[in-house]
């Protein structure tokens, strides 16, 4: 009897193995890929310059002087679009004085030169894209109200240029 | 004694058809979640319904339950070990019955999800992600590796 109890307890233990056996299991992978393309690069290249100004006098500096208007150099990938946005100061100071600035105005072209360039309202931005090497170029242009009392000096302010795709 | 053990090996005997009684499990990488071409600054979306770029695994094995699970990676690894961040939605995976991308179970791939394999013992696996590239990413090639492990449930 005690031999048939520890029989029946082998049996037993055998089959529920078997039946732990049964709890199968197996994976696999896959990949994930992505091709990151080239980050953007802005550089402040040129300061939008209104060289002397006289009190009383508005002076201006067109988006198409090469020369004194201001301009950001924009490299990234090939032919991408991107959106240009603007942080624009509503005055230049100089040792607590402010001057306005106003009337802002850009362009942005595929070369350096502004052939086929296009004009926008940098308050409003611009989607451009970048040319098949991956650059752009962007200049802004402004006018400056000197009051008839303005106190002379060194007037300066930041124009901010924001690119993303 | 002889017929004790008889009787054991008789035992282990049932115990070897009863393992062997289901067909054997197998899963299969069948197509990478693919991103293609990724802006930096820009997340860039895959569905787990495309055809084309979402991942999947198929399953074979005995009809009846099985657990899924993933092993997720939190980032992809790029040109000189840059690192590009991987995110998986509540509704970025789906199982099919008939192993059809058009017939989706949505489920949480972040959480283990008990599907039921067809008659014939046969499931798809269908998974999306997020990729999440900074600003500045590093421009290149970034891969990482999702696994699925599957366990036949009683």
């Amino acid at each position: 009897m005690r031999s048939i109890t520890k029989l029946s307890l082998v049996v037993a233990a055998l089959v529920l193995t078997g039946t732990a056996l049964q709890a199968q299991s197996n994976n696999a992978s896959i990949t994930a890929t992505a091709s990151v393309q080239t980050p953007i690069n802005v550089v402040g290249a040129q300061q939008l310059n209104f060289g002397n100004v006289f009190p009383g006098v508005n002076k201006t500096v067109a988006a198409m002087d090469l020369a004194n208007a201001g301009r950001f150099d924009i490299s990234g990938q090939a032919s991408t679009p991107v959106t240009l946005s603007f942080t624009l100061p509503a005055t230049l100071g100089s040792s607590g004085n402010t001057m306005p600035i106003v009337n802002y105005a850009g362009v942005h072209a595929q070369n350096s030169t502004q052939t086929g360039g296009i004009g926008f309202s940098p308050s409003a931005g611009a989607s451009p894209s970048l040319n098949a090497s991956g650059q752009l170029w962007v200049w802004i242009a402004a006018q400056v109200q000197p009051a008839t009392n303005q106190a002379a000096g060194v007037y300066t302010g930041s124009i901010v240029m924001t690119v993303v795709y | 004694m002889k017929r004790t053990w008889w009787i054991v090996i008789g035992a282990m005997l049932l115990g070897v058809p009863l393992v062997a009684q289901g067909k054997p499990l197998t899963v299969t990488g069948i197509r990478d979640v693919t991103f293609g071409a990724v802006l930096p600054g820009v997340p860039r979306v895959v569905l787990r319904t495309d055809p084309a770029n979402s991942g999947q695994f198929d399953i074979k094995g005995p009809k009846g339950n099985v657990l899924l699970s993933f092993v997720f990676p939190l980032s992809m690894t790029g040109p000189a070990g840059a690192l590009m961040p991987l995110s998986f939605g509540a509704g970025d995976a789906g199982f099919s019955q008939t192993q059809a991308i058009g017939s989706q179970v949505g489920f949480d791939p972040k959480q283990p999800f008990t599907a039921t394999l067809s008659n014939s013992g046969r499931g798809s696996v269908f998974l999306g992600a997020t990729a999440n590239p900074a600003t500045n990413q590093r421009a290149g090639a970034y891969t990482a590796t999702i696994i699925l492990n599957v366990t036949v449930l009683p």
